[in-house]
């Protein structure tokens, strides 16, 4: 069996069952444009009257969009009444798809799960094929709303008693996911508020800065945020008055105070805690045991290299001299008796832990030593138990001493944790009610050491225009005008530059070459992307997505085939990134009154790119 | 049961049962195998866990014999909570066709929502497709009447282009302009339809003392898609709209179904000069059912009611579908293991 059905089939069973017109939503434009060609071998086509009325309405709409005169999917979409509905068309033909699929001429329409929002037509049925949506990179689940608003394409007001959510499977399908969207309430709204450079500059053109922070309080991000610090506050209310019950006590700021004393016995008590590791004997002898201290082991005497403890071990080592020049290394726990007698020498940081000439004298020595000595009698080690630490830590805790002592002990922990926890959300109401405010300060600071503000947090002459400018990167636009980057640039260039700035996408394609004057200003613009990185994210800035641009507006004579023919973009793909070129050039248009030269070449620019196709549709 | 027999039986085993089998036997390192490899592992341990697979081959097929037989005499034992049968296909597909033809009469929100919009602000929150526009248009009327202009704001300019051309019909294309990033048609007109942006862009203009006139006459501002507002790039854009947008202008949001207009309409009322009404429904005009198609042509409804279950915890799938999917699943979590 397949892994999911084939298109031609579901389309079978859909217009047998009379569930059709339908929207099949699938992954991606590629799956959506597999699913047409499909039919192209199916033996099933249209009865002549309704490819007829198909004919009759495509050619009613090649009267308004000539580019559907000869577009190549007109013949599949007459004879199978089947079409692809997806971003990589011209919107010419996708306006000419839900005029048919309003008329009622089409059976089904293959459109992308992506695209729901844009899918403005109903149908009787919308066919769920997937889980999942395609985002940037990413392959993530369908959301609540997202799957509301695709069955919200089924049933047709005053044309369907019923409306049909059909769902059929694939790979890696979630039926979870589905039945939730079907039957879930949507997710709530959530503000996205940030604040852009455009947006300080605006509102700082309009109003005094001690204004602002009372406008920006009408956002809906401050009204939820104000909701969220009303519950916090609610809750620190809360922590407060239990954290009041803990009192009265000696002390003002027991929880500090006592903090302070767990702190320095938690230190002490790590101190101690590799020395509690040794018996108190082992421990009394620890002392003694330096360089050149000769000690006695069971069966043998020799002389104390080095004393050390290696990573992540407990017990303390020694390195031994034993007779005949040999080393061994052994736990201080095995040393018998430290032995009444020192040799001096001069250790090394290495092995064998001593110069040669030292070890040979200390070998000498351990030879020439008498058989009998005397054991050193070591007193006991002192106890370095609570008792002392509390001790030794004298007036600077007056806690052990106190009263209220055992009673802090029991409750400190508990009470910790709520002022912790106090702390942390006072720390957070504070942000949450100044936190655009500063965001807005952060940003107006910027601006002004860009020179778009004065001191006073007033528009500079440059202020004034850029505010102007209100699209995303708009600072890397305003800082190029500032420095001249677009002297002497040709309507092609920046046309060039524009498109390659709006275009936010990575995917990989062939573009035609891009010239050499279009390559210097990408060079000068990536440059000043990257000097203003701290200030705003950097746009992509693809060098090659440029060449399409520049190409359509340098040359008047090229058509929009042979455009098509130079990328491996999908048409819509071109029409949307040069429509988006429009928008910035008309942004940079706007700025006749101060840049009158690059003003006019925008004009310029504008006017060859709106041609061909660009020209006919809205 | 012979060595043999054993391991026919269990290549017919549902690859859920082997893998929950060979799990038992081999670990979890039977989670990562294929279906022969789980195959040759069970067997490989079948000396020590003969009773064990033979069990479970033999639960298995008795399932199978139950399943065949249909819902026999096991069904009344469960008569005290007596569920309602599954729906069946032709429940699903009854009633399906057109309507019959009813002259137009506004439903009760709508007149709702357009009443409200005299005495303030409102926000209209129901399913996709039934009927926002209808309010819009009837709004756009009252404000004509009243001398105000109105402008309509949508988030693509593909709807924008489409509500051009549905106004244009309604109230004539000399009283309807649009202005997107790359067209402006008529902007002078009384009625302008244009993206949220060149809205946001027209009210700081007016903001920084380029006043434009109409902005002075303007009387409704329709907000359709303003669940947009919730967009990680570009709803600011909505909120700044929403902000900045005169006062005496009334404000009308039309959104999909979304979880917390209330919070939505709150915060209008805390911004704006009037209090905003909310008009909000999750009832759709025409019903909607859900059915699920089987990769070999076959449909069965997807829930066991034909009306779609009020609540992601009250869905119950139909007994076919769930049998279907799960057989799906299994088919394809085999294919994608072995290839």
């Amino acid at each position: 069996m397949p892994p999911s059905i084939h298109p031609v089939h579901l389309i079978t069973v859909l217009r047998q069952k009379s569930l059709t017109p339908a929207i099949v939503f699938l992954t991606s434009r590629r799956s959506c444009d597999e699913a047409l060609q499909a039919f192209e071998h199916a033996p099933d086509r249209l009865p002549p009257a309704r490819q007829e009325s198909i004919t009759a309405v495509l050619d009613e709409l090649t009267a308004i969009y000539p580019s559907l005169h000869d577009h190549p999917l007109r013949k599949i979409v007459t004879a199978c009444g089947v079409a692809a509905h997806h971003a990589g068309h011209l919107p010419s033909w996708k306006i000419a798809i839900e005029e048919l699929m309003r008329r009622g001429c089409l059976d089904a329409v293959f459109a992308t799960t992506t695209l729901a929002a844009g899918v403005d037509f109903p149908a009787r049925t919308v066919v769920l094929t997937q889980s999942g949506v395609r985002r940037d990179q990413d392959f993530t689940d369908l959301t609540i709303a997202e799957v509301a608003q695709i069955s919200g394409r089924a049933g047709r007001r005053g044309k369907d008693s019923v409306g049909f959510a059909i769902v059929t499977p694939s790979p890696y399908m979630d039926l979870g996911i589905l039945i939730r969207g079907l039957t879930g309430r949507p997710e709530p709204v959530d503000s996205q508020f940030i604040i852009t450079y455009p947006m300080v500059l605006n509102l700082l053109k309009a109003h005094p800065l001690d204004h602002i922070q009372s406008i920006l309080a009408k956002s809906f991000a401050q009204y939820q945020m104000n909701a969220q610090a009303v519950h916090l506050e609610h809750r620190i209310e809360k922590l407060h008055a239990k954290l009041e019950s803990y009192k009265p006590r000696e002390c003002s700021d027991w929880l500090t105070q006592w903090s302070a004393y767990d702190h320095a016995t938690r230190q002490t008590a790590m101190k101690l805690q590799a020395r509690r590791h040794h018996p108190p004997e082992v421990r009394a002898r620890l002392p003694y045991l330096t360089p050149g201290r000769v000690v006695a082991f069971p069966r043998f005497r020799g002389i104390v290299l080095r004393r050390y403890r290696s990573r992540g071990q407990r017990h303390e080592m020694v390195t031994i001299l034993r007779k005949g020049g040999v080393m061994a290394e052994s736990p201080v726990a095995d040393v018998m008796g430290v032995i009444d007698r020192t040799f001096d020498f001069a250790p090394a940081p290495a092995f064998p832990w001593a110069t040669p000439e030292a070890l040979a004298w200390l070998t000498q020595q351990l030879e020439d030593l008498p058989k009998h000595l005397p054991l050193l009698t070591v007193p006991p080690a002192p106890d370095e138990g609570e008792g002392e630490l509390v001790k030794s830590l004298g007036d600077l805790f007056p806690c052990p001493t106190c009263p209220c002592r055992p009673t802090c002990g029991k409750e400190f922990k508990a009470a910790n944790t709520m002022k912790q926890e106090w702390l942390h959300h006072t720390r957070t109401v504070q942000s949450l009610r100044t936190g655009i405010w500063h965001k807005f300060q952060e940003r107006a600071d910027i601006l002004q050491d860009l020179g778009y503000l004065d001191p006073a947090f007033k528009l500079t002459a440059d202020g004034e225009w850029a505010r102007l400018i209100r699209i995303d990167f708009s600072l890397l636009l305003t800082e190029l005008i500032r420095t001249q980057a677009f002297h002497a640039v040709t309507p092609a260039t920046l046309a060039g530059l524009m498109a390659c700035i709006a275009y936010e996408n990575d995917r990989p394609a062939s573009f035609p070459r891009i010239t050499a004057a279009l390559a210097n200003l990408v060079a000068t613009a990536r440059r000043m992307a990257e000097a203003l990185a701290p200030y705003d994210d950097p746009p992509l800035l693809r060098a090659d997505v440029g060449g399409l641009a520049e190409r359509w507006v340098g040359d008047t004579t090229v058509t929009w085939a042979q455009l098509c023919r130079s990328t491996s973009m999908a048409e819509g793909d071109i029409y949307r990134l040069l429509s988006r070129t429009l928008e910035y050039l008309s942004q940079v248009h706007s700025l006749q009154a101060t840049h009158p030269d690059l003003a006019t070449v925008a004009a310029e620019a504008l006017s060859r790119i709106r041609r061909g196709v660009l020209e006919e549709l809205p | 049961m012979t060595r043999d027999e054993m391991e026919r039986a269990l290549a017919e085993l549902p690859f859920r049962l082997l893998r929950r089998l060979g799990r038992a036997i081999a670990g979890p390192l039977a989670l990562r195998m294929g279906k022969r490899r789980l195959i040759h592992t069970i067997m490989a341990g079948a000396e020590a866990n003969g009773a064990r697979i033979e069990a479970a081959i033999r639960t298995h097929e008795a399932e199978e014999r139950a399943l065949a037989a249909g819902p026999g005499p096991a069904a009344p034992a469960s008569a005290e909570h007596r569920v309602e049968r599954p729906a069946d296909l032709r429940a699903l597909l009854e009633g399906i066709g057109v309507p019959e033809p009813r002259p137009f009469v506004p439903d009760d929100w709508q007149v709702e929502a357009v009443e409200a919009l005299e005495r303030g602000d409102v926000i209209v929150s129901v399913p996709t497709g039934s009927g926002k526009t209808y309010v819009a248009v009837e709004a756009t009327r009252r404000a004509m009447h009243e001398d105000r202009t109105v402008v309509y704001t949508s988030p693509l300019k593909a709807l924008s282009n489409t509500k051009y051309t549905e106004f244009c019909k309604i109230f004539g294309p000399e009283l309807v302009g649009i202005i997107t990033g790359d067209r402006r048609d008529n902007p002078a007109a009384p009625i302008l339809i244009m993206t949220t942006e060149i809205l946001r862009n027209l009210l700081y203009d007016a903001a920084g003392g380029e006043i434009d006139v109409r902005l002075d006459t303007l009387g409704l501002v329709i907000i359709d898609e303003s669940q947009f507002l919730a967009d990680p790039e570009r709803g600011v854009v909505w909120e700044e709209t929403i902000i900045f947008c005169p006062s005496q202008a009334r404000l009308l949001l039309l959104s999909a179904s979304i979880g917390n207009p209330q919070e939505l309409a709150a915060w209008l009322s805390s911004i704006r000069p009037t209090p905003c009404h909310l008009v909000r429904h999750q009832h759709r005009s025409v019903p909607l059912r859900a059915g699920y198609l089987h990769p070999n042509g076959k449909l069965t409804p997807l829930f066991r009611t034909v009306a779609m279950p009020p609540s992601p915890s009250q869905a119950v799938l139909h007994p076919e579908a769930k049998r279907l999917f799960t057989m799906f699943e299994e088919d394809t979590l085999y294919t994608r293991r072995s290839g």
